[in-house]
């Protein structure tokens, strides 16, 4: 309950910063605006060739790219300002007035920063959802909402897992932005499921990098077309991930200390 | 000669205006409050070929928003200013290839490469002719004693190497006019005082035009005969840096040694300091004979002297005051 | 000339050796840029095999060898970003440009042409890794790749016009993200980088051709992939050249307004 208690007081600090530069909020408004409508443009050019894509129709597609929106959008709210500001504690050796704290330091590194306005993505992404659920609302009832749900969860645990662990790479190498760069592209190809790459391609995005279960996984939730075993194994994948970042978090953590010593 | 003439030079910017706290914080949404505030206030002085000059203010004063008109990176709102016969602001190449200028804690050389190979790129720039350049060039590399560290990536020198080398990449062209905006920021001080004798050195060899910013009073003091202090964007001194204290100090400080320890003196005047048996007094000027006679017949005094403030004292009194009325 | 020609060999030089330096930060970049030419790919050649082997006269082979082209016009258009003009602004660069009596527009193509040359060895290995993952169908003419060595440095200079005249707007607000992201936009579906315009409607077809875009982009494409007939192979260079000289005349003025600007209210 701690660690909820320190992550609204640092939402708070975070959003009564931000408030006071409310044309960033219309700056973003414009810019998701803008993401948006070259993301449908996209959709109608690919289904005015075809009906399905990889076995997905339009509504289903719109559903994916919501998703892939909201993920986008928590990662950026969230996950990534964090990161980004661990990664710079490290190479500017001031991680040190984040450990002096006294609150469990993973906890702490993981909710210093919030973004309010890049919230905005998260919105769009929910409506782009929600128009898609109308458009299936056949098929959609409440146990995809709560399978929906349960892999979203699992998909954002996954992917914040997957930053730390790779952020904490940035007490061996302290160069790790361009990595950063990296999981931009990567995340960028969970436009399309990914069930439409080739194979390496597919384990690549499911495996490597967790943007199968972050996005395709939810969607497919939203379609109806996810199994059990499927939500089963992305749960137990998420617990692993969390348990093994957590390690090695810690793990790292004593070779920073060791260093600076 | 007169390298530099500023005529009532002025510098007006507007700048929003916002309250702390969320309230003041949302209102500002709606309207915007603008002030307008004069960052150089009419001054005007001269400088001539070969002096060395130092620029004192406090942090705001207007003093790096002089410096960068007169190296043409503002427009002045008014006034005008000439340095070697061109206006600055219009950045003709003539102008450029004569003057530089050196700001502290900022990089104008590649962060990746040798300074070496920085300089080439100066000579390719300033369109110096090989000859001439790579003659410049080692002579300042000896003069500032860098030797080798011109060879390594910039980025793995320390702060002051990293100053030193920066200074030679800006004097290649061999410039008239040279403006440091506090060049010896966050250096140590035998690193400050190696680069103070450069620039001695450099003005007396080659006879430059030196104008200089500094929080150091001890580079000013070692550099500048002619101090201008500027406060709020007005002109409050120009003129010998010995002439400043007997201008602005309005007191002098007593020390006196006693032979044991004496009673509490704040009768006296203003205790600054005491170090066992010597005790420090800030005493008005008028009234230094006055106390001093006191201090000689009231106690047993083994020695006495009076002296002037030391000079950053009388800037900080200077812009106390001034601050104040 | 003999000066500005000294200088842009330094210049180049100095930005080959230092991004050979890195080396590996180069290499995550490039290979992050690779996914987004890949999804456009796999999503292409699926629509083609379902739609009986082609769209917009391209197959699932002529897609990959566009694809894989792309990934190097691409690189060739990464050029000085206009969200950069704010940093040099606030860090103070922009001072040491202007005291320099060389124009900072001469600076920038030498710089970022110099990291080309280290782009393009960089870029080779990713060419052969991609060439073998999804087999281009490509055969080009002596000709052809004669004018795409030259075509992309064409794009090259192209998009650096163009992007230094939208940096300018850094100059007189710094709320600039949603204007880029439209910039942006446009040109992601106008310059034939989302997909080639043949598979565009005909009216967007229509309306890229009075764009430069497609100059910096599909042009330098189509020279070594498609199948270009010789005029129109040629007289896309006079197409740059135009757009060069357009583009960079507008670049050179706003950018006397913006040091104006830059001047009166100071950084």
């Amino acid at each position: 309950m701690n660690v909820i208690r320190l992550w609204l007081n640092f939402v708070r600090v975070g959003v009564l910063g931000e408030i006071q530069y409310r044309v960033n909020f219309l700056v973003q408004l414009l810019q998701s605006a803008i993401a948006l409508a070259t993301a449908l443009i996209v959709l109608a050019l690919i289904f005015s060739y075809t009906q399905t894509l990889g076995g997905w129709t339009g509504p289903e597609l719109l559903a994916l790219m919501g998703v892939h929106t909201l993920v986008g959008g928590l990662i950026h709210m969230s996950i990534q300002p964090n990161m980004e500001r661990l990664m710079q504690d490290v190479q500017n050796g001031t991680l040190d007035y984040a450990l002096i704290k006294p609150a469990d330091s993973q906890a702490l590194v993981s909710v210093r920063e919030f973004r309010l306005w890049q919230g905005v993505d998260v919105i769009v992404g929910a409506l782009v959802i929600g128009y898609a659920v109308y458009q299936l609302r056949e098929i959609f009832g409440w146990q995809q909402a709560l399978a929906f749900a349960a892999a979203l969860g699992c998909g954002a645990a996954m992917i914040y897992a997957f930053w730390l662990i790779l952020t904490t790479g940035a007490f061996w190498f302290v160069r790790m932005e361009n990595l950063l760069e990296l999981w931009q592209g990567l995340y960028s190809a969970g436009r399309a499921p990914v069930g439409i790459y080739p194979d390496w391609l597919k384990y690549g995005l499911t495996f490597l990098v967790p943007v199968a279960f972050a996005v395709t996984v939810p969607a497919e939730a939203v379609t109806g077309r996810l199994t059990l075993e499927t939500l089963a194994g992305a749960i137990a994948l998420a617990a692993a991930l969390l348990v093994g970042a957590r390690w090695f978090w810690f793990f790292g953590l004593r070779r920073y200390s060791g260093a600076s010593a | 000669m007169t390298v530099i003439r500023v005529d009532k030079l002025s510098k007006s910017y507007f700048v929003p205006e916002r309250e702390a706290g969320l309230s003041a914080a949302l209102k500002s949404l709606v309207r915007r409050k603008t002030r307008e505030v004069k960052a150089v206030d009419a001054i005007s002085f001269e400088i001539g070929a070969g002096e060395i000059v130092g620029f004192l203010g406090p942090n705001g004063a207007g003093k790096t928003t002089t410096l960068k008109m007169l190296s043409g990176l503002l427009y002045p709102t008014g006034g005008a200013a000439h340095v070697l016969g061109f206006v600055p602001e219009k950045r003709e190449r003539g102008f450029l290839t004569q003057v530089t200028l050196v700001m502290g804690n900022r990089n104008q050389l590649q962060w990746d490469i040798p300074a070496l190979d920085s300089y080439d790129l100066q000579r390719a720039i300033y369109g110096l002719d090989p000859a001439g350049y790579r003659r410049t060039r080692d002579e300042l590399i000896e003069l500032m004693q860098v030797g080798d560290l011109v060879r390594k990536p910039v980025r793995n020198l320390s702060l002051g190497e990293r100053m030193k080398v920066e200074f030679i990449g800006a004097l290649l062209h061999n410039p008239k006019v040279i403006f440091l905006d506090e060049p010896t920021l966050g250096l140590d001080v035998t690193m400050q005082r190696r680069l103070r004798e450069f620039v001695a050195g450099y003005n007396a060899r080659t006879g430059a035009t030196v104008l200089l910013t500094s929080h150091y009073m001890a580079d000013v003091e070692a550099l500048c005969k002619r101090v201008i202090v500027i406060h709020n964007g007005t002109l409050l001194y120009d003129g010998d840096l010995t002439g400043l204290g007997a201008r602005f100090a309005a007191y002098k400080t007593i020390s006196a040694s006693f032979d044991q320890a004496p009673p509490a003196l704040d009768g006296y005047g203003e205790v600054m300091s005491t170090d066992g048996l010597r005790v420090t007094l800030r005493v008005p000027k008028a009234e230094t004979s006055r106390v001093t006679a006191r201090l000689l017949t009231d106690l047993a005094v083994v020695d006495l002297t009076v002296e002037d403030p030391p000079i950053d004292d009388v800037i900080e009194k200077v812009f106390n005051s001034q601050a104040v009325g | 000339m003999r000066n500005l020609l000294d200088f842009y060999l330094g210049q180049m030089r100095i930005a080959a050796v230092t991004q050979l330096q890195y080396r590996a930060a180069n290499y995550f970049y490039m290979i992050g840029m690779v996914a987004e030419p890949v999804v456009y790919l796999v999503v292409w050649s699926t629509i083609a095999a379902a739609q009986g082997g082609s769209v917009g006269g391209y197959t699932a082979g002529g897609f990959a060898a566009y694809y894989i082209v792309w990934t190097l016009v691409r690189n060739m258009n990464i050029v000085f970003t206009p969200y950069g003009w704010e940093w040099r602004i606030r860090e103070g660069q922009l001072s040491g440009m202007l005291l320099r009596p060389i124009h900072p527009l001469h600076g920038d193509i030498a710089y970022f042409a110099g990291w080309k040359v280290a782009v393009i060895i960089l870029w080779l290995p990713i060419a052969a890794v991609l060439a073998l993952a999804f087999r281009p169908e490509i055969n080009p003419t002596w000709q052809e790749v004669v004018v795409f060595f030259i075509a992309i440095w064409g794009a090259y200079l192209i998009r650096t016009m163009l992007l230094w005249l939208l940096g300018m707007i850094t100059f007189w607000t710094t709320r600039v993200g949603a204007l880029f992201e439209l910039y942006f936009a446009a040109e992601l579906l106008l310059s034939g980088r989302l997909v080639p315009m043949s598979v565009m409607p005909p009216w967007v077809q229509e309306l890229s051709a009075w764009m430069p875009f497609r100059w910096a982009f599909q042009y330098p494409i189509e020279a070594l992939v498609g199948d270009l007939p010789t005029d129109q192979l040629w007289l896309g260079l006079g197409m740059q050249a135009l757009w060069i000289v357009l583009a960079g005349g507008a670049a050179l003025f706003a950018w006397r307004w913006a040091v104006k600007q830059y001047s009166a209210v100071g950084g």
